[in-house]
């Protein structure tokens, strides 16, 4: 696989503490992660877009992996009717910033992961700046527009986009890297729909972040078999999972056109 | 003359030399951006005119509008 530099290669691995071998201990014993691994991992920066239903796996996942460290943005509150699904957010919760109640969950989970929460509107003309110089952007937004911003953001920064969504019992998932891979515009690209509360059962955007948490941590070790140019599609009501091969879009208006930073 | 297809999960008749558009337009899903895969691959947009489908094809119309 083509490396990636998710870790920045000017600055030299963190060592890890006597108390982080012991906190990552399971992980490290995987011979295709080890202490190298281990200190990749706490070398990254991961931006999770939204810590609705997605993102509280995706980033509770992150962290407990040792990421070290997380940017999460978000722009609402926490609401009774979101506690079916997004299992960072607890009934003492509601009314409280999504990323307030996020930071404070993950800063417990793992004080050696850096959490950067930002309350606001991810939109076109912030997306960029927002991203800051993270690695990866992990998908747990929820709708069509904002996914477009993180797709034509992570074609201009050259970072891969790990896309995640939810229907009712349904899921998929793919990994966007800029250069390698049809982009995500190249399979999305039409207008949003009307705008209608989607149904969706718990678990389903339990497996599809926990498959984008490892997607994102397998990245950031450089170890094959990760999505690209494949989109998982996972049906929880017949529960299975199949996979659509995906191919970049000659006619593609986004990726032949966004400037690829090499 | 007809050949069978599986549209959306269910074993449906429709028309030798059929293509995407026209069974989209069968299933009213014309204008609703639906991704289409067949046979386990992603049909371009600009494809749908001309892909015609075969006897025995799996097509699924996938709602784009997922959300998290």
């Amino acid at each position: 696989m083509k490396e990636m530099n998710i870790t920045d290669p000017e600055q030299p691995l963190s060592s890890l503490s006597e108390d982080e071998l012991l906190r990552y201990h399971r992980q490290i014993i995987i011979p295709q992660i080890g202490e190298e691994g281990q200190r990749k991992i706490k070398g990254a920066g991961v931006f999770v877009a939204g810590v609705g239903g997605l993102g509280s796996i995706s980033a509770y996942y992150l962290a407990a992996a040792g990421i070290g460290r997380l940017r999460i943005v978000d722009r609402d509150r926490v609401e009774a009717g979101n506690l079916n699904r997004q299992i960072m957010h607890w009934t003492n919760d509601i009314g409280a910033y999504k990323v307030d109640s996020a930071s404070e969950k993950l800063s417990k989970l793992n004080h050696y992961c850096h959490i950067e929460s930002i309350q606001g509107e991810m939109r076109e003309d912030n997306i960029v700046e927002l991203i800051g110089d993270c690695s990866i952007i992990v998908d747990a937004t929820d709708n069509l527009e904002t996914r477009k911003f993180l797709n034509r953001a992570s074609l201009q920064k050259g970072i891969p986009f790990i896309y995640g969504g939810v229907d009712r019992f349904n899921g998929m998932i793919s990994t966007f890297v800029p250069g390698e891979t049809a982009c995500f515009e190249c399979i999305f690209p039409g207008a949003a729909g009307e705008k209608r509360p989607i149904g969706i059962i718990g678990p389903t955007p339990g497996i599809i972040a926990s498959l984008q948490a490892l997607e994102a941590v397998k990245i950031i070790l450089g170890l094959e078999g990760i999505l690209k140019g494949r989109l998982l599609f996972f049906s929880g009501t017949d529960m299975t999972f199949r996979e659509i091969r995906i191919d970049k879009n000659p006619e593609c208006r986004i990726c032949n056109t966004v400037a690829i930073k090499e | 003359m007809e050949i069978e297809v599986i549209l959306n999960g269910t074993k449906e008749k429709v028309p030798v030399d059929t293509t995407i558009s026209q069974l989209l337009v069968l299933e009213n899903e014309r204008d609703k951006h639906v991704v289409v895969e067949l046979n386990n691959k992603y049909v371009f947009l600009q494809k749908y005119e001309t892909t015609v489908v075969s006897d025995g094809d799996r097509i699924e119309f996938i709602n784009p509008d997922f959300g998290g």
